[in-house]
């Protein structure tokens, strides 16, 4: 694969990126709306713990029914471009890609992921850190040691078949999160997917303190990730296709799913 | 003497007589029980592909209660509904389900499941489970309630995302600017263009 015509794609992606973080933040101050995201609803008893949790309100009634997660979507029109755009990114570019990626047999596949994944330990255990997850950072430093140590380098993941350690996935975006700043409006990223304001400063930060862009710089560093990307669509199977194939308005039900997902997260 | 055996007997009579109700299948052996039959018949390249799918539809209606998920994900607009609309609804959107349950259960069906957590509170239950691949987790979590003695599944939470709660502000949308006729119409479309 020859990644040297990939810069200025990148470069055009940097820039939509910006200008799309920019008017999302010039938005949100124009218009600074009550907290925009989560209205937290109904289901939310069953993730505590069960105290006064399963009440008949859910049983019989529905009647009084909270409203359903209240998403702040302000460029909805341009988000619904943007999923367009990614939307067909995905299907004509980079599934036909992972597609013929599949010939590589999955054991090498799993060792690459395992490999990128190991080296962003760091990310992880540094976020877990700062949003008071102990166990969770001990967790990824264990992994580390015993993956690059005993996993050859990290092709390999001892800890989690043998050991029983799981990655925990921990963002910046998590961490501003837990720190207590709302998701803000919702966004969808070109080459990226969607997100929120909160998350996608999170993203930039996350990118910018990447342990892989030390290891490879400037155009190899996005090289390595459009290949980290083929590489997990080629091991995923078809999780898109799946959500979208099913859903009377994709966007919508990607929107939903995605600050669902978020929220699950951070409350984690 | 003699009385104290016999209460003694009493007392095991009783105690026999009663242990079919305290054993009761607890609601994750049900789930269990329904998520590794439908994964067997997956696995059953034996069996034709019709006879295949109708057995796992079965296996799924046999274990969701798909009117009280649609009452939820109608919501509000659950009471606007016309009976005739309601049946509608309830029938396309188990259609709808059980189309996409089983595709993910499809392709995932190499690939063991694990019983991580339960929580049972009078009726309702939170079961939940990981699908372990070869490099990922994906935690699948079950909530269902207890109806005539029997578990069924009213919402399934895949990596914190509620369908439930994912559909209900779709189709929400939908209704608002196209009613619920409007909503009905574009599920048969759906259904009719997915089969």
């Amino acid at each position: 694969m020859n990644f040297n015509r990939y810069p200025p794609l990148i470069s055009l992606f940097g820039l939509l990126l910006c200008t799309s973080l920019f008017s999302a933040v010039i938005q949100a101050e124009n218009n600074p709306v009550d907290e925009p995201t989560l209205v937290e609803n109904d289901d939310d008893m069953f993730d505590d713990d069960f105290d006064d949790d399963f009440s008949d309100d859910f049983d019989d009634d529905f009647d009084d029914a909270p409203p359903p997660l209240v998403i702040h979507d302000p460029l909805e029109p341009l988000n619904r471009g943007m999923f367009w755009f990614n939307d067909k990114l995905y299907f004509y570019a980079l599934k036909p890609v992972a597609k013929t990626y599949r010939y590589i047999p999955e054991p090498i596949r799993i060792s690459l992921s395992n490999f990128l994944s190991n080296l962003t330990t760091p990310i992880r255990f540094v976020n877990a850190l700062m949003q008071g997850k102990v166990n969770d950072a001990g967790n990824e430093m264990g992994r580390f040691f015993i993956n690059t140590i005993v996993g050859v380098g990290g092709l390999f993941d001892p800890a989690r078949k043998y050991v029983g350690l799981r990655k925990k996935e921990e963002d910046f975006g998590q961490t501003l999160g837990v720190l207590g700043i709302k998701p803000g409006p919702y966004l969808v990223i070109p080459f990226v997917g969607p997100s929120n304001t909160r998350d996608g400063v999170g993203y930039v930060v996350d990118t910018l303190t990447d342990p892989i862009g030390i290891v490879w710089q400037g155009r190899d560093y996005w090289a390595v990730k459009v290949t980290d990307t083929v590489n997990q669509i080629s091991l995923d199977k078809d999780t898109y296709e799946a959500i979208t194939g099913d859903a009377l308005d994709p966007y919508l039900f990607v929107r939903d799913a995605y600050m669902q997902n978020r929220a699950g997260k951070v409350n984690k | 003497m003699i009385l104290k055996i016999l209460r003694t007997g009493f007392l095991l009579l009783f105690l026999a007589g009663s242990s079919p109700i305290i054993a009761e299948e607890d609601p994750k052996t049900q789930l269990k029980s329904t998520i590794d039959a439908i994964l067997d018949t997956l696995r059953n390249k034996k069996l034709a592909t019709d006879e295949r799918q109708k057995k796992i539809t079965d296996l799924i209606n046999d274990r969701f209660d798909f009117a009280k998920m649609s009452q939820q994900t109608l919501a509000i607009n659950w009471k606007k509904a016309s009976k005739e609309q309601k049946n509608k609804f309830i029938e396309l959107f188990a259609k709808s389900l059980q189309s996409s349950y089983m595709g993910r259960l499809e392709a995932y069906t190499n690939e063991t499941v694990e019983f991580t957590k339960e929580k049972i509170k009078n009726k309702k239950a939170k079961i939940n489970t990981l699908i372990i691949t070869k490099t990922i987790e994906i935690p699948i979590n079950y909530k269902l309630h207890n109806k005539n003695n029997k578990w069924l599944i009213y919402d399934v939470v895949i990596e914190e995302v509620s369908l439930i709660r994912s559909y209900r502000s779709s189709y929400q949308n939908i209704v608002k600017k196209e009613g619920i006729e409007g909503l009905l119409t574009k599920m048969e479309k759906k259904l009719a263009g997915a089969s």
